[in-house]
């Protein structure tokens, strides 16, 4: 049986898009499988009795280290905030390449805790900074120093003891660039660098509750004990920041989204199924529908979707308890999940299924990155009539869309001069327009197109640019998702109805988040490696924490 | 320092600023940062450019075109990215003068790599070539801030540059790799039959 690739025009829908769920393929799980063979030690602990100072954690396989630097300020009440727009955090962090000496040390802590208002040199990598979630720090401190565990509904309930709010990397604010490490073996999966600098800052969380505890009550203060704090992660907070993104970059969300295609169509294409594999898949669906009590969030969009959610894999569970083992059983699976379920259940069946077959899965995740620069020239030497014909191909869902129609050009995205971040405003109330990022793709191909089809069509691209050039950067794109199929998200991402959160949940899945916690269309809270191996025991990982019961 | 992931930001961002589209800007961006990775002054040269005024400078829309004052070094080097594929092309041209001519470098080098073409700028001031190859030493102090009367040849052709006895003694060299063949290893070395009409 010939099983192809799901086509583009279904996946990159956002609504598809944004009901993905972490997989294999995620990042902070490529990066614990890449980097579990590394030695991962507390170089330094330099922590005040409240928990101020600094925290040194190195990664070393004998011939190349990575540091992390943990910086732990005080703030008042009143400036913690999760808004990208905050000046102060509880928690500062900086990826160091190698050992910091003292004077990097000193120059770092001068520097990182200021974050954006700060400068970086090339020996950092990364840099990121949290807040504390105040609700359970101090309850866990509490408990710990008095001699008890915390409260495991309170702790499972928010999933976290700090919360990121940003994650940098690749050249930002003096960071070095990806040039620098892009060629080292085990940097190879993307985002390979922020995942490391996430997983220490976890263990951070969990040595100051420790180290606050003890200092308050040496006597009688208790270690947080390590099954509960296995099942912490380490929270996140993101807004539109990360939405354009997957929009500048379609190259690489081509390689994010075609490795999982690669990974569903060869396990569709699997025409004996043992009986061991459908029960290694219901292991992992019965756990996880337990641990979906703990997906808490206020948000109705979410709560609709998580209540579907169940719902789907309630009505999967008994067609999947009574389905018989045969010939290409997957597909088999997979075409009933398509068909009788909705995005969020299908998309978590694909990942579920994925958790069967590591031997496909895995090396997938070293096909994840691109060298985007090779797809940036723009091939003149092609005629007009091409082009056309690829838009017409290649961008058919949007052809239709009309573009007078207010609703459908409602939004621009623009930079906020305040903090250089990424916004999102309606175009006819709200100043700034004139000043539009170019990320309205679909709006521009239809313009781009309706430019083209006015030319003489067997004219080539050398032609027509000599006197257009405001489309330029559409027609590189255009050329990019003629390789590159899953490059383009197939939705109009300035109409009226555009759900951000959509984009941002893509993203958030590859990395590998979960419990995803809408606080508005516009930003989320998520949790990353819950569950996960703790520092000292992360040799031992088998890469199944995942799906590891929560309580 | 400012990493290129910076300058290149920077500048994508200084040229929309400037007025130029989206697309022109990203490859301006692309330039400047290329150029600094080389240890040249592009944000410099481009700095100069502002200054001029992007919108006062004549863009290269033709090759026949009547006016090259003052030409757009970014224009100049996106008109011979984008055309040079094009056969016809590949000849003299002459120009009256182009400011910050160090600008033009990354994209006449993109150019030659991509189209296998040879870029010869001759001047008075400035003389290079930039080959498909990717190896070429160019001085920087010696790129003025503005070059008048130069021509630029486009052409496919690759030039020798050594000579006969050079070729011939490296040559003579290269067989002493070859061993000597007897008439036996005529018979049973060859893998095709004795004669090349069975």
């Amino acid at each position: 049986m010939q099983i192809d690739l799901r086509k583009p025009e279904l996946v990159m829908k956002l609504d598809r898009l944004g009901s993905f769920h972490q997989s294999k393929l995620s990042f902070l799980r490529s990066f614990i499988r890449e980097f579990k063979n590394w030695e991962f030690t507390t170089e330094k602990f330099a922590l005040d009795k409240q928990g101020f100072g600094h925290i040194v954690y190195v990664v070393n396989n004998g011939q190349k280290q990575y540091s992390l630097i943990c910086f732990s300020n005080h703030i008042e009440d009143s400036e913690r905030s999760d808004r990208v727009i905050a000046t102060k955090w509880d928690a500062s962090f900086v990826l160091f390449d190698g050992v910091p000496t003292e004077e990097d040390i000193e120059r770092l802590n001068d520097n990182v805790p200021l974050q954006e208002q700060g400068r970086v040199s090339e020996k950092e990598l990364c840099l990121s900074r949290a807040n504390k979630s105040v609700r359970v720090f101090e309850h866990v401190v509490d408990k710990l120093s008095k001699g008890e565990q915390p409260n495991t509904k309170l702790l499972y309930d928010v999933g976290y003891l700090y919360r990121t709010t940003a994650v940098y990397g690749s050249g930002k604010f003096g960071l070095a660039d990806r040039i620098k490490i892009q060629n080292r073996e085990e940097l190879k999966g993307p985002f390979r660098l922020e995942m490391m600098l996430v997983y220490l800052a976890r263990q951070f969380t969990f040595d100051v509750v420790n180290h606050v505890a003890y200092s308050r009550s040496p006597n009688k203060a208790v270690k947080l004990k390590e099954d509960i704090a296995r099942n912490l992660g380490i929270g996140n907070s993101t807004g539109l920041g990360m939405a354009p993104f997957i929009v500048n970059h379609p190259a690489l969300l081509n390689q994010w989204i075609i490795a999982k295609e690669k990974a569903l169509k060869a396990i569709r294409s699997i025409s004996s199924v043992s009986q061991k594999d459908k029960d290694i898949f219901q292991s992992y669906l019965s756990i996880i529908r337990e641990n979906i009590k703990f997906w808490k969030t206020e948000s109705d969009f979410q709560k609709k979707k998580n209540n579907q959610l169940l719902k789907d894999l309630s009505i999967f569970q008994k067609f999947y308890s009574t389905f018989p083992l045969n010939k290409f059983f997957w597909n088999s699976i997979y075409e009933w999940t398509e068909a009788n379920t909705q995005s969020e259940c299908c998309e978590f069946i694909i990942s579920l299924m994925m958790e069967v077959y590591p031997d496909i899965v895995e090396p997938l995740s070293f096909e994840m990155s691109i060298n985007e620069d090779e797809y940036f020239d723009i091939d003149t030497s092609r005629t007009i009539k091409e082009v056309c014909q690829l838009i017409e191909d290649q961008y058919t869902w949007l052809l239709d869309i009309n573009f007078d129609d207010k609703e459908n050009i409602l939004n621009f995205w623009y930079y906020s001069k305040n903090k250089q971040e990424p916004r999102m405003s309606d175009r006819f109330t709200e100043e700034g327009s004139d000043l539009e990022l170019p990320l309205a793709i679909a709006r521009d191909v239809s313009a781009l197109y309706d430019d083209l089809k006015s030319c003489n069509l067997e004219k080539d691209l050398g032609y027509y640019l000599l006197k257009n050039q405001e489309y330029r950067h559409i027609l590189r794109r255009v050329l990019i998702c003629e390789k590159l199929p899953y490059s383009e998200i197939q939705d109009n991402t300035i109409s009226k109805t555009l759900i951000p959160v959509d984009m941002l949940r893509l993203k958030l899945s590859f990395f590998g988040a979960t419990r995803f916690d809408p606080r508005s269309d516009r930003w989320v809270r998520i949790t990353m490696y819950q569950g996960a191996p703790l520092m000292r025991e992360i040799s031992k990982s088998d890469d199944t924490w995942s799906y590891k019961k929560i309580a | 320092m400012h990493s290129l992931y910076e300058i290149e930001t920077t500048i994508k961002r200084s040229s929309r600023a400037e007025g130029l589209s989206w697309g022109v800007s990203e490859e301006a961006g692309k330039a400047v940062r290329l150029l600094e990775q080389s240890e040249f002054q592009g944000l410099e040269s481009f700095r100069r450019l502002i200054d001029l005024g992007l919108n006062n400078l004549n863009k290269l829309l033709d090759v026949d075109q009547s006016n090259t004052r003052n030409l757009c070094p970014i224009h100049f080097g996106i008109f011979f990215l984008d055309q040079s594929h094009n056969k016809e092309l590949h000849r003299t041209y002459n120009f009256k003068n182009i400011n910050e001519p160090l600008l033009i470098v990354p994209f006449l080098s993109k150019s030659a790599k991509k189209n296998l073409l040879y870029f010869h700028l001759k001047s008075q001031d400035l003389n290079f070539t930039i080959s498909p190859g990717g190896i070429y030493f160019i001085n920087e102090n010696f790129f003025p801030k503005n070059l008048t009367d130069f021509s630029l040849t486009v052409s496919t052709n690759r030039k020798s540059k050594y000579t006969q006895s050079s070729w011939d003694y490296l040559y003579k060299l290269s067989l002493d790799t070859f061993v000597e063949e007897t008439e036996e290893k005529k018979i049973s070395g060859a893998g095709a039959g004795l004669t090349d009409n069975d």
